[in-house]
Parts: C-alpha cells; sequence; structure tokens
C-alpha cells in the first residue's frame, strides 16, 4: 500500500511559512502585529522611549565633547523577542516542509518506510499551520476582544468561556472535518495528534515541584485524595447505571476527578476512548467551571469564608485550572493568598494522574473482557500508559532541580543571592520605610497592623504574623536592601498591601518583593514547548470528531458531570469549612 | 503479502500499538527536555 499522496499542498504550506516569516521579519506585518500583541507592542514603546532618551543625552555628550556620535543599539523589546520567534519557527518549519513538498513532487513513492513516514509530513504540516493561526492569530484576537468588552460587560467574556488555544483548536478541527472534510494527502500526518498530547502530557511533569506541595499537609492531601478518587468513583457508578459506554464513563471520570483537558489526554488511550468522548469531557468540565466561577465567590462571601477556606474550596471544587484562577481572584482581586492556595490545592490534584490512570485501566478492561478473566497484574503490564511514568519521571527531575533551582512553583522560585544590583532598595526608598516603621511602632499603626494581618490570615509557620515579625522584618529589610527570606518575603508583601501606607514605602517594599522571586527561562520553555504540543495535538484531536460521534456520545456526559460536580462542590465546601481553618 | 507487511498504524495513530506511541512521546519528550536544558540552560 502506498501511504504518500502526491500533492503540492506540503510544499504551498512550506511556501505560506515562509512568506509569513519573510514578511514578518522585514516589518511589513508590524501594523497587523501591534493590534494583536497589545500588552507586548506597549513594553515595545517603553524600551524605545528610554533608549530614545538615553540615545539623546548620549549624543549631546558626544557633541559637547567633539566625539563621533553614539554607536547604540536599541534593546530588544518583548514585542521584538514575539517577532523574531514567529519568523525563526516559519523559517525552519517552512524550510522543512517546503524541501519535503519538493521530494513528493518529484519522487514516486514505492511501499516501505520512506512512503510511511514521508506520508505523515503533510498532515503534520497542515495542523501546525492551523495551529500557527490559532495561537499567533485567534488567540490573541479573543483576548483583545475580551478585554474589550469588559468595561461594557462587567466581566471578560473570552476568560470566562475559555475562548483560548486549546477550546479554538478543537473547534476549528471539528469544523474542518464536518464541513470540509480532511484532505486525503493530510489524513495519515493527523493520526499523529495523539502522540503530541501524550509528549505534552510528560512535559507537563516538569512544571511542577514537590516543595512546594509539601507546605499542603496531610489534611489537606488527604481531602484532595478523597475528592478525586470520590467523584472518579461517583462518575463511574452513574455511567454503569445509566448505560453510558465504559470509554465515555472512563475519560469523563478522569477530567471531572482530576482537572480538566490532560487528565481526559492522558486516560483517553488507556480507556480506547473516542475523539468526541474526549472533547464531551472538555465541554462539560468547561460549563460547569463557567457557572461555579461566578457562583463559588458569593457563596464564599456570603459564608464569610477566609482567603485559605475558599482557595482551598475553589481548588478541590471547580474542575478546570483557568477557572480557579478566575473565581480565587473574583473572591479577593488584591490578594495573592487566595489565588495561591487555590492553585496548589488544584495542582495536587494533577499529581493523582498516575493513580487514576492505573484504576481506569484496570476497570476498563474488567468491564470490557469481564472480571473473571482479567489478571490484574497482566493488565497492569500490558496497559499501564508509559508515557504517564514519563509525567512522573519529569516531575521527579523537576522537583530535584534538574531544569531550574528545586522548590520552585510553575517556574518560579525565590531567591535572594540572584538580587540583582540595581534592583535593591534606593536612599529615597529605606528612607520612606523607616518613617511607616516609626509609624507602625504606635499604638494605632500595631493595632492597624494586627487588624491587617488577622483579615488577610498571615501567618508565619502555623502562627499568626504579629506586628513584632513585621518591624523586624522592615527593619532588615532597611539594612540589607533587600528581603532575605521566603518568609519574610510573604511578611512584608502583606505589610506593603496594608491600607493608609505611604505610597512611596508600598511601592519599595513591593519592589523588594518581586525583586527577590524569579522566573525560569528553562521552565518558560518547557511551558512553551506544551502549549505548542498540546495545540497541535487538540486540532488534531478535533479532526477526529464527526457530528454523527457527538451525536452517539449524546447528553447523558453532561448529566454525569453536572451531578458529580455539584457532590464534588457542596461535599468540598462542607469538608473546608470543618476542617481547613486558617492554616494549610 | 507485501500489502498486508505494509498495512500498518492504528485507526488514531501511526503507530502499532500504545505501547510503542508511549515510548515514542517519551524519547521525544527527553529529547525536548535535553534540548531545552542545553539551549535555555538552567
Amino acid at each position: 500500500m502506498i501511504y504518500t499522496k502526491k500533492s503540492p499542498a506540503l510544499l504551498i504550506i512550506g511556501l505560506a511559512m515562509l512568506l509569513w516569516g519573510w514578511l514578518n521579519a522585514n516589518g511589513s506585518l508590524d501594523d497587523v502585529q501591534k493590534s494583536l500583541q497589545r500588552s507586548a507592542y506597549s513594553d515595545h514603546m517603553k524600551v524605545k522611549e528610554k533608549f530614545d532618551a538615553e540615545f539623546r543625552v548620549a549624543a549631546e555628550i558626544a557633541t559637547a565633547e567633539k566625539k563621533p556620535a553614539p554607536d547604540m543599539k536599541m534593546p530588544k523589546s518583548k514585542f521584538d523577542e514575539a517577532k523574531d520567534f514567529q519568523s525563526q519557527m516559519c523559517y525552519i518549519f517552512g524550510g522543512i516542509a517546503g524541501v519535503l513538498g519538493l521530494l513528493i513532487m518529484v519522487w514516486t513513492p514505492r511501499e516501505g518506510n520512506a512512503d510511511y513516514y514521508l506520508s505523515i509530513f503533510p498532515g503534520m504540516a497542515y495542523m501546525l499551520l492551523i495551529a500557527l493561526i490559532v495561537r499567533w492569530g485567534l488567540d490573541p484576537t479573543f483576548a483583545n476582544w475580551g478585554r474589550d468588552a469588559q468595561p461594557a460587560l462587567g466581566w471578560n467574556f473570552a476568560t470566562i468561556f475559555n475562548l483560548n488555544y486549546v477550546v479554538l483548536g478543537i473547534v476549528i478541527g471539528i469544523v474542518i472535518v464536518n464541513v470540509f472534510k480532511i484532505p486525503a494527502w493530510a489524513a495519515n500526518g493527523v493520526r499523529t495528534a495523539r502522540f503530541f498530547l501524550k509528549t505534552g502530557v510528560i512535559l507537563l511533569g516538569a512544571l511542577y515541584s514537590a516543595t512546594e506541595l509539601a507546605q499542603l499537609g496531610l489534611i489537606s492531601v488527604a481531602m484532595i485524595g478523597v475528592f478525586v478518587l470520590g467523584s472518579i468513583g461517583l462518575v463511574l457508578y452513574m455511567g454503569r447505571r445509566m448505560n453510558t459506554g465504559n470509554s465515555m464513563t472512563a475519560v469523563l471520570s478522569a477530567g471531572v476527578g482530576v482537572c480538566g483537558v490532560s487528565a481526559a489526554v492522558a486516560a483517553a488511550p488507556v480507556v480506547n476512548a473516542k475523539a468526541a468522548e474526549i472533547a464531551y469531557t472538555i465541554g462539560t468540565i468547561l460549563v460547569w467551571g463557567v457557572g461555579c466561577m461566578f457562583l463559588f465567590p458569593t457563596i464564599g462571601h456570603l459564608l464569610g469564608m477566609g482567603p485559605v477556606q475558599f482557595g482551598a474550596w475553589a481548588g478541590t471544587g471547580i474542575l478546570n485550572s483557568a477557572q480557579v484562577a478566575g473565581a480565587a481572584l473574583a473572591f479577593d482581586p488584591n490578594g495573592i493568598e487566595t489565588l495561591k492556595v487555590a492553585e496548589i490545592f488544584n495542582i495536587t490534584r494533577v499529581l493523582f494522574l498516575p493513580i487514576v490512570v492505573l484504576w481506569l485501566a484496570t476497570w476498563y478492561v474488567k468491564h470490557e473482557v469481564g472480571a473473571e478473566k482479567v489478571d490484574l497484574g497482566k493488565v497492569l503490564f500490558a496497559k499501564f500508559p508509559v508515557f504517564v511514568l514519563g509525567f512522573i519521571l519529569m516531575f521527579l527531575l523537576s522537583t530535584l532541580g534538574a531544569f531550574t533551582p528545586a522548590g520552585h512553583y510553575q517556574g518560579k522560585y525565590f531567591s535572594a543571592e540572584q538580587i540583582k544590583e540595581d534592583k535593591l532598595l534606593k536612599g529615597k526608598e529605606t528612607r520612606a520605610i523607616e518613617g511607616e516603621l516609626a509609624r507602625l511602632k504606635e499604638p494605632a499603626g500595631a493595632k492597624a497592623l494586627q487588624d491587617h494581618f488577622k483579615e488577610k490570615a498571615i501567618n508565619i509557620g502555623q502562627r499568626h504574623a504579629t506586628p513584632e515579625d513585621a518591624y523586624k522584618g522592615l527593619a532588615e529589610l532597611i539594612a540589607n536592601k533587600k528581603v532575605s527570606t521566603r518568609e519574610q518575603e510573604t511578611l512584608l508583601a502583606a505589610v506593603g498591601k496594608m491600607k493608609g501606607l505611604d505610597a512611596v514605602a508600598a511601592s519599595a517594599i513591593d519592589k523588594a518583593s518581586k525583586a527577590a522571586y524569579h522566573n525560569s527561562k528553562t521552565i518558560g520553555a518547557f511551558r512553551d514547548w506544551l502549549a505548542w504540543l498540546f495545540s497541535i495535538g487538540l486540532i488534531g484531536l478535533g479532526m477526529q470528531i464527526t457530528m454523527a460521534a457527538l451525536k452517539q456520545a449524546g447528553g447523558t456526559p453532561l448529566i454525569i458531570g453536572g451531578v458529580v460536580g455539584t457532590v464534588k462542590a457542596v461535599g468540598s465546601l462542607i469538608v473546608v469549612l470543618l476542617f481547613i481553618k486558617e492554616f494549610i | 503479502m507485501s500489502e498486508q507487511k505494509f498495512e500498518r498504524g492504528t485507526n488514531l495513530s501511526i503507530f502499532v500499538s500504545d505501547r510503542r506511541e508511549d515510548l515514542g512521546s517519551l524519547v521525544f519528550a527527553l529529547l525536548i527536555a535535553i534540548g531545552i536544558v542545553l539551549v535555555v540552560g538552567k
């Protein structure tokens, strides 16, 4: 059988990418890029203004000293970097596609490996081309529309409905397969979608580190475990009762139990799930998450929950990561404590993924083959997905500090040693803090400080922070011109957010706090790869979802997801109120 | 016979089995990780 279809498609895709790269590099697309990448362009203008001012001064000095004009080059802004990245990517992949496209045109394929592997490239390039359009065009366009409509609507529809590359990619894939059909030349390559998704799940492990999770404590980890495994059990039970297919039930249980896209993708191959079933699971999670984002903050305020309690509830009860963050910010727009707790709870669910996959593999085989015929050891050996072991391997490597300093959290890490000279506090700033320190030591100041710590639930280890802790921290900040420990940073960041604090002192404390946190470029690169792999994979996944398959799956998954989601939200609320106090 | 030999991959994958696809993605992920560490640094 000959797999490679003689078609100019790959050559045309390659040339289109090269053209975009070239137009982008020579500035012809700057107007389009400005409107798409607003925040990067605003950074570009700031860098340019700063450079122009420095250049003017240097030129004036050179003129006064009768020296030649200075040879200065403007540093690259985020906008320049984004454009360079696009051009480089287009040149590399456009070049490869062009060469292979030419080869397909001139070569007469014969049965064999060369034909089989060459036939994959047009479909892969097709998915990549759509991924480029989604990530560089549609994703920022929807984000801009969401922000533009926010003043009128009062909420950002693009964030709330998750109109990012994940959803847009799947939707475009579905539209292509149902309206235009997958072209014959792309058919074989589109089947690589699952391979890209699996690679993405493995790389997901690199984003997390166990150190941050160690803060949670046993009760919290047990609570997360109970809710993850409990909701999976409930979905499996309901799925059997309502006669939803085994693969649909299993993939839905992973999505509802753990969280979102990654879990659905990780569980899908183990239970032979169809693309439409993954799409249903993602749809159910998103619909449920949108409702929770509006409801949770209101209920949290009505019940007078503290930041830690609400964070724990949102991180356990809401199914999708983006909406967990949305609800935490809606509850406490100015505090990071709620968001941080919510995210840690949310991420801990992901780490249950290997256990869940193991469970579902066993469950699926038992129900498909029949319990009496199953040898558990054999099933585990035959079915346990190696790529989930890859996820654990990456997580362990990340925890051990193979990619970035150990103890990081999604690539962010604390290091007082790495604070650059220009980020140390200046004389004017330390003087402002000295003034505030004296004021806070007075009875009225001490009371305000105490109330603020109580309201924001700021803790040092297992006790409440006190004004004395703040005095000590501020004195050390003045002496060292930087924060020295992570504990001190948490405390001072809280002090910096106090009402009535002198503006210069507040901004100095904020500056010192931010200077101690560093963003790992390595983890940033992992995140970029992950986004591209998921983007390509989800477009390919969408291309396997036909309307007939969606109809076949029916509306039962939505009902099961809704019932289990409600049980989980109410149950976790009760547990949080009973057991989670202000400490985690 | 030759048609049989070159009929390969599964419906959803270019690989003949899930295990092979898993191993392929593991190798690919490790190559990406090594590449990132070498190019971007730690």
